[in-house]
C-alpha cells in the first residue's frame, strides 16, 4: 500500500521532471544547452524518485513504529541486526545507477567537448569589472556587448587581465573561469536569437556583484555582419593594442637583453617553453623563434623579424594556435616589449 | 652486553605503565612524522607543479644548482644519520660513553650540514643574486623547501643538544629511553626528506 | 589486552590525580570531558557571532540593490561567516567537542592518550578564533572561505590574519587527530574489539586520520599564501610565474576531506541516537562502519570536482567525476541502513530523535544534489551559483548542524546531569526545520536560473524568493535563540537526568551523569556489541559504578 503510494508519487515526479518547461524560464541559447537540459531532467527524475522512496519510507516507519501509550515502558523493537540480501541489493542498485549516470553524463559532456573546432574564434578577457572581446578582423577590443551569429560554431578563448573571473551565460548552461596566465577554451554553436546576460561567477573584487550587466547577443548573420562592420569602422584607427601601449613607438633598438630575459621568466613562461617549436604548453616553444629554419614564419603568417614579434607582443594573437593576451593584458610597456624582443633575438 | 627489556629498571622489574605509555608516545610520534611528511609533500607538489607549468628548468636567467657541493653536504647529513643510529644502538647495549661520543658526532655533523647550507645560500644570494622573493618560482620553491628542511635540522640539533644534557644528568636509563628513540626517528626522518629534496632539486 | 586487564586497565585505566582548584579543574583542565565542554561552549560562542553575520547577509539580500552594508563590507561578512562556520564551529564541535566528550567514555578509557596535548589543542582554538574575527579590524578577507588567488593577494591585511588564524586552527585539529587515532588504537577497554566499537567511535576513527593528514596539506597552502602576501615570494601570482590554479589544488585537497571531517562524526551521532530511541539495534552495523572508512578514503581522491571550470584537461576531470559518483554508494548504504533501523522499532520521540530523523531527510537532499554537481555538464552550468550555496548548506546545516543538535539534546545530561527541556526542544526543532527548508530550498532554483553566489546585489527578477529566504532565515535564527534559552535555563533548572535517562546501552550511560573525573571505578570488560536490546548489557565490571564505593586510587602525578 505504502509502496504503491510512493511509486505513484515517484512516477508523478518523473513525469513532472520530464514535462517541466525549463526553457520557458531559461531559454536554451546554444545547441548543447538542450543536452544539459536532458541531463537535468534525467537527474531530477531519478533523484526525486529516489528521494521520494527514502523520505517516504522514513516518514512511514517514523509514524507506523512510534511507541504507543499502550506499550509497556520497557517495550523494545524487533531485534533485527542486518539482512544480507537487502544490503547486497542496496549496494548493487546504487552501483548500477552510478554506471548509468556515468554513461549518460559522459555522453553529454563529450557532445559539449566535441563541438566543431574551426568556427569563429573570439577571445574574451576578464577585467575588473567587465569582459572585453577580441574578434579576428576588429582592431582593439569590443567592450560592451558580445555578438555572435546564429548557427555558426564559435571557439571562445578565455583569459584574464587581472584576477580569476567566471564567464557564465546561464542561457548557454556553460561557463568557464578566466584565469590570468592561462587560456581556456569553450566551444559551442548558437541556436536561438536573443539577448542573454553574461555573469561573472568567481569573486573578483568589490564590484563583483555589478559584473552581470553585459549581454551576449545572438542574431542572424546579416545583423551580425552589420554590427561587425560597425566595430571595424569604429576601431579602424585604434591601434590593435590597448591604452597604455597604443600609439607609443616601441624603441626596438633600445632593447636590453638581460632585462628581457628576466621579464620572460615572469611574463611568458606560463605559456611558452624555451624549447623547440613543437613543445607546446599553451603556446609554442620559443627556442630560436627568430632564427628557426624549420619555422621561418611566425604564427600569424608573417616573416619572423623583430618588428613582427613586437607586433604580436603588442597586440596579442588569436588564431589556429590558440590565443595570447595583448600587451596591455600582460602589463607590458613599450620598453618591456623592446627588451623581450632583444632577448628573443639572442635565442638561436 | 644485552639489550634491557623496555621499561625495566636496574633490577629487571618491568614498569608496565611506562611500557604502555611508551607505546602511545611512539605511535603518536610516528603519526606526527606522518603529518609532517604531508606538509613537505604539499610543498614538493607545489614545486613540481610550478616546475612543470612552463618554462623548462631552471628558468631562464638562473644557473643550474651546484651538485658537487650539495652532494658533499648530503654526505655529511647522511653520515650524521649513521652516527645517530650507532648512538642509539650503543645506548641500548649500555655503552654510555660511546653513545655520548656518537651523539656529539651527530650534532657536529648536523651543524656542519647547516653550515654548508648557509654557505650555499650565501653563494646563491650574494654571488648569483638568486633570492627568495626576487627570483620567481625558482627562488620561492628552492628557498622555502630547503629552508623548511634546514629549520627541521636546526630543531633536531637543538633537541640532540638537550639530549646530551639530559643524558649527562642521567635522565635516561637502560630500560627507559624514549627520548633517544624519538630523537633517532626524527633524525632519520629529516634524512629521508633530504634524500627527496636533493633528488628533485639537484639531480632531475 | 590481557595485560591491560591484569593491570587494572593498563594505560586506559591510568588515573590522573583529581584536579584541585578552579583553574586546574575548569580552565586548564586535562580532563577530556571538561575539554569537550570547553570546545562546545567556545564553538557555540563563535556560532552566535557567525550566525549574526549570516543574518547580515540575508538582510542585505532583502533588496536587489542591497543597501544594508556596503559591497566591500558585505564581502568581508560572508567570507568570515563561511570560514568561521567551517573552522570554528562545525569542525571543533564535532571533533574536539563531542569527540572529546563522548568517545573515550564509549571505549571505556579514563582519558585520551595525550591529555596535555588535548589541552594545548583546545587553547589554540579560541586564540585562533579571536584572530579570525579580529581581522575585521584591519580589513577582513573578502574572497570567500576559499580565498582564491590572485584576488586574495590583493585583499586587505586581514587576509594574512585569516591565513594565520586558519593555520592555527589546523595545528589544533592535527593534534586532536593524532590524539584520537592513538586513543582509539591503544586505549580501548579489554574486549572492545573493532567490531564491538560503538558507531560514534567509528565515526571519529574515520575522521581523525583526515584531520591529521588533510589539515597539514591545508597548512602548507596557507603558509604559501601568507608568505606570498607578506614577503612577495611568488607561488600563485601568474605575473611572476606562479599558478593560481595550484592554490585550488592545494586548497581542495584539504577542503574536500574537510567536508567528511564535518559529516562523518555527525553520521556517528545519528547512528547512536537512532537505535537508542527506536529500541532496536542499528541496522547493518558492519556496513555502516565500513562505509565510513570507505568515504574517508575516497574523500582524498575527488578534490578536483570543485575545479571543473578551472581549465583542467578533460581527461583529468573524468576520473574525478566517476569517483565522486561512487562516493554516493557508501553514503546511500548509510541512509538506507538508518531508514531500515526505524523498521519494527518502538520509536520514542525525544528532541534528539526528531533531529536525527530530520538529519536523514535533509542530508539526503544534500547528498543527491552532490551527485548532480559531480556531473560535469551540470556543474558547468551551476558552479559558482546559489545552487552550490543551497547544496553546501543542506549538507552542513541540514546534515552536520542537525547532527550537532541531536548530539546536544542526547548528551546534554551526560555533560550537566540535567535534561534539556523537551517542549522548548520540539519548538526549536520544528521552527528550525521549517525555517531551514524555506531558506535554502529556493536557492537551488535561483542558482539554476542565473543568480551567482557571493554577490551583494542581484537581478531584480530574483527579489521575491530572496525576500522569502531572508524572512525564513529570521525564523531559523529565532529557533536557535530558543535553543540557547533552553540550554541556559536547563543548566540550572532542568529535570535531573540520573545516569541513563534514555535507556541507552553504550558505556557512557552506565556511569553517573556527569561522570567522575576518573570516568570508571573499574575499567569494564566488553563482551559484545552494545545495540541488542533483547540481551543483557555486554559489560562486566560495572557493578560499583553507581554505588557509593570509594573512588579508585590515583597513581602519582606524572
Amino acid at each position: 500500500m505504502v509502496t504503491a503510494v510512493l511509486a505513484a508519487l515517484a512516477v508523478a515526479a518523473i513525469v513532472f521532471s520530464y514535462t517541466f518547461p525549463l526553457e520557458r524560464y531559461l531559454p536554451a541559447a546554444i545547441v548543447t544547452a538542450r543536452q544539459v537540459d536532458d541531463l537535468i531532467r534525467f537527474m531530477s527524475a531519478t533523484g526525486s524518485a529516489l528521494y521520494i522512496f527514502v523520505a517516504g519510507y522514513l516518514v512511514y516507519f517514523a509514524i507506523a513504529f512510534r511507541a504507543k501509550a499502550s506499550d509497556a515502558p520497557d517495550a523494545i523493537g524487533v531485534q533485527i541486526h542486518d539482512n544480507r540480501k537487502l544490503e547486497f541489493w542496496w549496494t548493487v542498485i546504487p552501483l548500477i545507477f552510478v554506471i548509468i549516470l556515468s554513461v549518460v553524463s559522459v555522453r553529454i559532456w563529450y557532445e559539449i567537448l566535441l563541438e566543431p573546432e574551426n568556427g569563429l574564434v573570439v577571445e574574451a578577457i576578464g577585467h575588473q569589472f567587465y569582459f572585453s572581446f577580441r574578434y579576428p578582423q576588429i582592431n582593439g577590443e569590443v567592450t560592451d556587448e558580445m555578438h555572435l551569429p546564429l548557427g555558426v560554431p564559435v571557439t571562445l578563448n578565455l583569459t584574464s587581465a587581472d584576477v580569476i573571473h567566471g564567464f557564465w551565460v546561464p542561457a548557454m548552461r556553460l561557463k568557464n573561469d578566466t584565469v590570468p596566465g592561462l587560456v581556456t577554451t569553450i566551444r559551442f554553436t548558437p541556436r536561438l536569437a536573443g539577448r542573454y546576460p553574461i555573469i561573472c561567477t568567481q569573486f573578483c573584487g568589490v564590484e563583483h556583484s555589478e559584473m552581470d550587466k553585459q549581454v551576449l547577443v545572438i542574431e542572424d548573420k546579416p545583423s551580425f555582419d552589420r554590427w561587425y562592420k560597425g566595430w571595424q569602422q569604429k576601431n579602424a584607427r585604434v591601434s590593435n593594442a590597448l591604452p597604455g601601449v597604443a600609439g607609443q613607438a616601441i624603441p626596438l633598438q633600445g632593447g636590453d637583453v638581460a632585462a628581457g630575459k628576466a621579464l620572460f621568466s615572469q611574463k611568458c613562461t606560463a605559456c611558452h617553453k624555451l624549447a623547440p617549436f613543437s613543445q607546446t604548453l599553451v603556446g609554442p616553444g620559443l627556442e630560436a623563434v627568430l632564427h628557426d629554419p624549420a619555422h621561418p614564419d611566425l604564427v600569424n603568417g608573417k616573416a619572423a623579424n623583430p618588428a613582427d614579434v613586437a607586433s604580436i607582443l603588442e597586440n596579442g594573437y588569436t588564431g589556429s594556435m590558440g590565443a595570447m593576451p595583448s600587451a596591455s593584458s600582460n602589463g607590458l610597456s613599450p620598453q618591456d616589449i623592446a627588451n623581450l624582443v632583444a632577448f628573443l633575438n639572442t635565442l638561436k | 652486553m644485552s639489550v634491557a627489556a623496555i621499561g625495566a629498571d636496574a633490577h629487571g622489574h618491568v614498569d608496565q605503565l611506562y611500557v604502555e605509555t611508551r607505546e602511545l608516545r611512539l605511535q603518536g610520534f610516528l603519526l606526527f612524522l606522518v603529518s609532517d611528511c604531508v606538509l613537505f609533500s604539499s610543498f614538493i607538489f607545489a614545486y613540481l607543479y610550478l616546475r612543470n607549468s612552463g618554462q623548462g628548468w631552471p628558468p631562464p636567467g638562473i644557473q643550474r644548482l651546484d651538485v658537487a657541493f650539495a652532494a658533499w653536504n648530503s654526505v655529511v647529513l647522511f653520515g650524521s644519520g649513521a652516527t645517530m643510529h650507532y648512538a642509539l644502538e650503543n645506548f641500548k647495549h649500555g655503552n654510555f660513553i660511546r653513545y655520548m661520543w656518537f651523539l656529539l658526532a651527530t650534532i657536529v655533523l648536523g651543524a656542519g650540514f647547516l653550515g654548508g647550507q648557509a654557505f650555499e645560500y650565501n653563494h646563491l644570494i650574494f654571488g648569483e643574486h638568486v633570492t627568495w622573493g626576487g627570483s620567481g618560482i625558482f627562488g620561492a620553491s628552492f628557498f622555502t623547501l630547503t629552508g623548511m628542511h634546514g629549520l627541521h635540522v636546526f630543531f633536531g640539533v637543538c633537541y640532540l643538544t638537550v639530549l646530551v644534557l639530559q643524558s649527562a644528568a642521567g635522565v635516561y636509563t637502560k630500560g627507559k629511553f624514549f627520548g633517544i628513540t624519538a630523537g633517532t626517528l626524527y633524525w632519520h626522518f629529516v634524512d629521508v626528506i633530504w634524500v627527496v629534496l636533493f633528488s628533485i632539486f639537484y639531480l632531475i | 589486552m590481557a595485560v591491560a586487564a591484569v593491570h587494572s586497565g593498563g594505560i586506559a585505566g591510568h588515573i590522573h590525580p583529581e584536579p584541585q582548584g578552579f583553574v586546574r579543574r575548569y580552565v586548564f583542565s586535562l580532563d577530556h570531558k571538561i575539554i569537550g565542554i570547553q570546545y562546545i561552549i567556545t564553538a557555540f560562542v563563535f556560532f552566535m557571532l557567525s550566525g549574526l553575520l549570516a543574518e547580515a547577509i540575508r538582510t542585505q539580500l532583502l533588496n536587489p540593490n542591497g543597501g544594508f552594508v556596503a559591497p566591500g563590507t558585505y564581502n568581508e561578512v560572508y567570507s568570515v561567516h563561511g570560514s568561521a562556520m567551517v573552522w570554528l564551529v562545525i569542525i571543533p564541535l564535532l571533533t574536539g567537542g563531542f569527540g572529546n566528550l563522548v568517545f573515550p567514555l564509549q571505549i571505556g578509557a579514563r582519558d585520551v592518550a595525550f591529555p596535555w596535548l588535548n589541552m594545548l589543542s583546545f587553547w589554540i582554538f579560541p586564540v585562533a578564533g579571536l584572530m579570525l574575527f579580529s581581522s575585521f579590524l584591519m580589513g577582513a578577507p573578502t574572497a570567500g572561505w576559499m580565498e582564491y588567488p590572485p584576488i586574495s593577494l590583493q585583499g586587505a591585511a586581514g587576509t594574512s590574519m585569516w591565513c594565520a588564524a586558519i593555520f592555527l586552527v589546523g595545528v589544533s585539529s592535527t593534534i586532536t587527530g593524532i590524539n584520537f587515532v592513538v586513543t582509539i588504537l591503544k586505549m580501548r577497554a579489554p574486549g572492545m574489539t573493532f567490531t564491538r566499537m560503538p558507531l560514534f567511535v567509528w565515526g571519529q576513527f574515520a575522521t581523525a586520520p583526515l584531520l591529521m593528514i588533510a589539515t597539514t596539506a591545508l597548512a602548507a597552502a596557507l603558509a604559501a599564501l601568507f608568505i606570498e602576501r607578506q614577503f612577495g615570494v611568488p607561488f600563485f601570482d601568474p605575473t611572476k610565474g606562479g599558478s593560481p590554479v595550484m592554490w585550488q589544488h592545494m586548497f581542495w585537497f584539504y577542503s574536500h576531506p574537510a567536508v567528511y571531517i564535518m559529516i562523518l562524526p555527525a553520521f556517528g551521532i545519528i547512528s547512536e541516537v537512532l537505535p537508542t530511541f527506536a529500541r532496536k539495534p542499528v541496522f547493518g552495523y558492519k556496513l555502516i562502519a565500513f562505509s565510513s572508512m570507505a568515504i574517508a578514503l575516497l574523500g582524498f581522491m575527488v578534490w578536483a570536482h570543485h575545479m571543473f571550470t578551472s581549465g583542467l584537461a578533460p581527461f583529468l576531470q573524468l576520473p574525478f567525476m566517476i569517483l565522486t559518483y561512487i562516493i554516493g554508494v557508501p553514503t546511500g548504504i548509510k541512509i538506507f541502513s538508518w531508514t531500515a533501523t526505524l523498521f519494527g522499532g518502538k520509536i520514542h520521540y525525544s528532541t534528539a530523535m526528531l533531529f536525527a530523523i530530520g538529519f536523514i531527510g535533509l542530508f539526503t537532499i544534500g547528498g543527491i544534489t552532490g551527485i548532480f554537481l559531480a556531473a560535469i555538464p551540470f556543474d558547468l552550468h551551476v558552479h559558482g551559483t546559489y545552487f552550490i550555496v543551497a547544496h553546501l548548506h543542506y549538507v552542513l546545516v541540514g546534515g552536520s548542524l542537525m547532527g550537532v543538535f541531536a548530539g546536544m539534546y542526547y548528551w546534554f545530561p551526560k555533560m550537566s546531569g540535567r535534561l534539556l527541556n523537551e517542549t522548548l526542544g520540539k519548538i526549536h526543532f520544528w521552527l528550525f526545520f521549517i525555517g531551514f527548508n524555506c531558506t535554502f530550498l529556493p536557492m537551488h532554483w535561483l542558482g539554476m536560473l542565473g543568480m551567482p553566489r557571493e554577490v551583494a546585489t542581484y537581478d531584480p527578477q530574483f527579489t521575491f524568493w530572496n525576500r522569502f529566504e531572508s524572512v525564513a532565515s529570521y525564523l531559523m535564527t529565532f529557533a536557535i535563540l530558543i535553543f540557547f534559552v533552553n540550554v541556559l535555563w536547563s543548566i540550572r533548572n532542568g529535570r535531573r537526568s540520573g545516569p541513563n535517562p534514555w535507556g541507552a546501552r553504550t558505556l557512557e550511560w552506565q556511569i553517573p551523569s556527569p561522570p567522575h573525573y576518573y570516568n570508571f571505578k573499574h575499567i569494564p570488560t566488553v563482551y559484545g556489541l552494545p545495540y541488542d536490546f533483547s540481551q543483557p548489557l555486554p559489560y562486566k565490571g560495572l557493578e560499583e559504578e553507581l554505588t557509593d564505593s570509594p573512588p579508585p586510587v590515583a597513581a602519582g602525578a606524572h
